[in-house]
């Protein structure tokens, strides 16, 4: 089972089969609320089918046979023989799972492992109508029936009693017996040569795989009755289905009735078809042997009219080589010459709609951009000195095709959001179910698009604050109506798009959040001390949820998690250059924005200068800037600090951690730090907390193109990037948070 | 030989394609069902068309009784793919006038008898 041969093929089933999972599992969740949707348990049913119809080729086995069993669920389910149970759905959500995991294992490059029996043998149970539950003896008895009939597969009236349970039914149960009883069977059959073939097709009914001793004995059912590879074909061909035989006659006696009378009992029964049957159909309903009869002259003397008989009989001496009843010719005979399939026309390349694209390469495209955005940028500089008006044109001009080319790479990279939100639905259903709480989750704007990596990247911090709505938020049905609330909460996640931001909320109708308690809670844990907590406001106290080490729930709950979360979900947010916030009123709800940019590869900064070095401060981050008298600052607790608005925020001189002691003295000015009189202060958020930093000179806001630090720079702690200015400069892009971390670490940010 | 292939996974459209490419068809198109399928099938000059039954929008099943109502189209050989080979399905899409059926997962080699098989029958 070689899981690397056709890899191509496997890579696209991973993806395309794996955009088919994700939509099942939202479509699951769907099917939950309105169980009676026709159309949605199609799609479902479809789902499966289709990602078992791929995995077939494959070979991916253990895939096959989860999706199978699944599929039949859903069989069962859209015929109405069963409804929509929240067992059910569990069970098929574990299915799901089971699903999932597989595709994480075959994308490792691992054979999947087979799904667990028991989770094979609860859908099984469910793939089966309704009324079998209520009569599990019935259903053993049944299950004994085809075991009978395999022993047995050429008495007629064995295949009549089938007659009495359906199709459906029948399905089921080889599904039941495919595990154990198809291998025992098969060996069973096999001392008799002549009961091999019913066997074969009747295993072959059960499941969807053939394996390849069913397939030979396809086979050899299809090559006429002399030429079979073996003395045994040659008996599974008269006896069964092969067509010289007069046993034939009824059914080709018999066009309207699919199911025809015994005598070849194995194939009927198990509702399939075989091969030759196929063949006599397609003679019945196209006027046996009539056609083409001046090309096939040995057979010309079959009437159009002719009776079943004789057409059956034809080919028994002539035909060996052939396929059964070669001779006819259905309807459609215009169609090219029989010589054809060989004969393929000139390979005309046929063009396609779309093309997958190894998101490597869009990353490259982006980065070539982002040089090219560079150049202009620098281009459109020197243009505006220049007095050459051609120049100036040109110039323009680039600027304008530069920027579309931009805008339309960027957009090679959008996808919408719907990619994460597709997971949410799972997520609280399971979340609700496990805690016993009635929730709703309501989507909205799950259309908008933002950059690939950011929908990744979004995955997990979303995920997180989602299950924490649930969690912490909803309260529980009982407590709910006691407090005049509907018993159903409701979490609200919407994505919008505003200016070149992204704007992501999560709103729950929940208990909300106390912000006393939080300060409570802050001290006990030793997050910050009694004073400082006190002197919090409403806002910065539900900023305290994201303080590392910080967990409202006393007890680790298997959900929400340890208290690792909220934090990480800050920092990660951060890392995207996003910004997040808390609003939240005490039994009303509460609300987390969370605010990214459209795009991580370009990034708006403000550009400051210390000395004569460019640094850029990531633009999301920048409160406010504003200029300061460097002697009216205050020490507090060792730490220099600026008042406000009646705030204390640190301050901190950026010269001396990142330039160099002795710097050039440009202009006259005096640059020792510590004489410098006055200042530009520009004031971050970090955290939950502002910081001001003392800079030299500020340049102004300036899109730019992050680009990675070389090999032997990157990881210098403060360091996002770098990047190339307008003026042709190299600009540093300042990584906040980790510069803090990293040089002033001793300092107690929360001071 | 010019070949629709119509399947609404992409994957599938693709294995398919690869194993008619092996048996020697490279003059191969693709839909992706049979709303699409069918205007291309009108316009196209296909000489064959292998189609999924299972699809969402138009399924292969109604896509064959289009393809045979319409003149021009009525004579266009058939293969339809399916996962299982139930009788009354096969039946029914014999009686719609399908020429042959193939049942997934299959092989060049399998697919090869059936597509010889159908010319052999189509004269």
């Amino acid at each position: 089972m070689s899981i690397d041969s056709d890899d191509e093929i496997l890579q696209d089933f991973l993806v395309e089969a794996g955009e088919i999972l994700e939509l099942l599992s939202e479509q699951l969740v769907e099917l939950e609320n309105s169980p009676q949707d026709q159309e949605l348990l199609n799609t479902i049913f479809r789902g499966f089918h289709t990602v078992k119809g791929g995995a077939g080729f494959l070979q991916l086995n253990a895939l096959v046979d989860c999706c199978h069993v699944a599929e039949n669920v859903f069989d069962i389910l859209r015929n109405g023989q069963r409804s929509v149970t929240p067992e059910l759905m569990d069970v098929v959500l574990r299915s799901l799972d089971t699903v999932n995991e597989m595709f994480d294992s075959v994308r490792a490059g691992n054979e999947p492992e087979p799904a667990d029996a028991a989770l094979i043998a609860d859908l099984s149970r469910f793939s089966k109508p309704e009324s079998a539950d209520e009569a599990p003896a019935d259903s053993e008895a049944i299950s004994e029936a085809p075991a009978a009939t395999e022993e047995a597969p050429a008495t007629p009236a064995a295949a009549s009693d089938q007659g009495d349970i359906t199709d459906d039914e029948f399905e089921g149960l080889l599904d039941a017996l495919e595990e154990p009883d198809a291998s025992e069977a098969a060996p069973a059959t096999e001392a008799t040569p002549a009961a091999e073939a019913p066997a074969a097709t009747a295993a072959d009914g059960g499941s969807d795989e053939i394996t390849e001793d069913e397939f030979e004995a396809l086979l050899d059912q299809l090559h006429g009755s002399g030429k079979g590879p073996g003395t045994q074909a040659g008996v599974t061909d008269s006896d069964a289905v092969s067509p010289p035989q007069p046993v034939d006659e009824p059914i080709a006696a018999e066009a309207e009735v699919p199911v025809a009378p015994a005598p070849a009992p194995a194939p009927e029964t198990s509702g399939n078809i075989s091969e030759s049957e196929f063949e006599d159909l397609l003679d019945k309903l196209h006027g046996k042997g009539k056609g083409p009869t001046d090309k096939l002259d040995d057979t010309a003397d079959v009437t159009p009219d002719a009776a079943p008989a004789p057409v059956a009989a034809a080919p028994t001496p002539a035909a060996k080589q052939a396929p059964p009843p070669a001779p006819k010719a259905p309807a459609p005979k215009a169609a090219p010459p029989a010589g054809g399939p060989k004969k393929a026309d000139a390979p005309v390349p046929t063009a396609e709609a779309t093309v997958r694209v190894d998101t490597k390469r869009l990353d490259d495209i982006m980065n070539m951009v982002g040089e090219l955005v560079l150049v202009r940028n620098r281009l459109v500089r020197l243009g505006l000195k220049s007095t050459d008006e051609s120049m100036a044109k040109a110039v323009a001009n680039l600027d304008v095709v530069t920027g579309d080319l931009q805008t339309s790479v960027m957009k090679t990279r959008m996808q919408p959001i719907k990619k994460v939100f597709g997971r949410f639905p799972r997520v609280v259903r399971d979340l609700a179910r496990n805690l016993k709480k009635e929730v709703t989750l309501e989507l909205k704007g799950e259309d908008t698009d933002l950059d690939k990596n950011l929908v990744e990247a979004l995955a997990d911090p979303l995920v997180h604050l989602v299950r924490n709505s649930v969690d912490h938020g909803i309260e529980q049905p009982e407590d709910r109506v006691a407090s005049g609330k509907s018993k159903n909460g409701t979490v609200v996640l919407s994505a919008e798009q505003e200016g070149d931001h992204i704007l992501l909320s999560i709103y729950d109708d929940g208990k909300g959040m106390d912000p006393k308690a939080l300060q409570r809670i802050a001290v006990e844990k030793g997050v910050m001390d009694q004073d400082a907590a006190e002197r919090l406001s409403d806002s910065e106290s539900f900023n305290l949820i994201f303080a590392p080490g910080f967990s409202t729930k006393t007890e680790i709950s298997e959900v929400s998690g340890r208290g690792v979360g909220m934090d990480v979900v800050k920092t990660k947010i951060n890392q995207l250059n996003g910004t997040i916030h808390i609003e939240s009123e005490i039994g009303k709800g509460t609300k987390i924005q969370i605010k990214v940019p459209l795009t991580l590869a370009i990034m708006p900064t403000l550009m400051v200068m210390l000395a004569q070095q460019a640094f850029a401060f990531p633009l999301v981050s920048v409160n406010e800037i504003f200029h300061l008298d460097l002697t009216k600052t205050n020490v507090v607790d060792g730490q220099e600090v600026v008042v406000v608005r009646e705030k204390a925020i640190p301050l901190f001189h950026l010269k001396r951690w990142l330039v160099s002691d002795n710097p050039v003295t440009s202009a006259g000015q005096e640059t020792d730090p510590a004489n410098v009189k006055e200042g530009h202060v520009v004031v971050v958020s970090v955290g939950t907390q502002r910081v001001g930093f003392v800079v030299d000179q500020l340049v102004g806001q300036e899109e730019v193109v992050i680009k990675p630090l070389g090999k032997m720079l990157q990881g210098t702690p403060g360091m996002a990037g770098a990047t190339i200015t307008g003026d042709g400069r190299i600009a540093l892009i300042l990584d906040v948070p980790s510069m803090l971390n990293h040089y002033a670490s001793k300092v107690n940010l929360a001071a | 030989m010019k070949i629709l292939v119509v399947d609404d996974f992409s994957t599938m459209r693709r294995i398919i394609k690869n194993l008619l490419r092996d048996l020697g068809f490279t003059n191969t198109s693709e839909a992706d069902d049979g709303n699409t399928a069918l205007p291309m099938l009108q316009s196209g000059n296909f000489d064959f068309l292998v189609t999924d039954w299972n699809m969402p929008g138009m399924t292969g099943i109604e896509l064959l009784k289009h393809v045979r109502e319409d003149e021009r189209l009525k004579d266009l050989p058939v293969l339809m793919v399916t996962a299982e080979a139930k009788r009354d399905q096969i039946v029914a899409a014999a009686q719609a006038g399908v020429n042959g059926y193939v049942i997934k997962p299959f092989t060049a080699a399998v697919l090869k008898e059936k597509i010889e098989k159908i010319f052999e029958r189509a004269g």
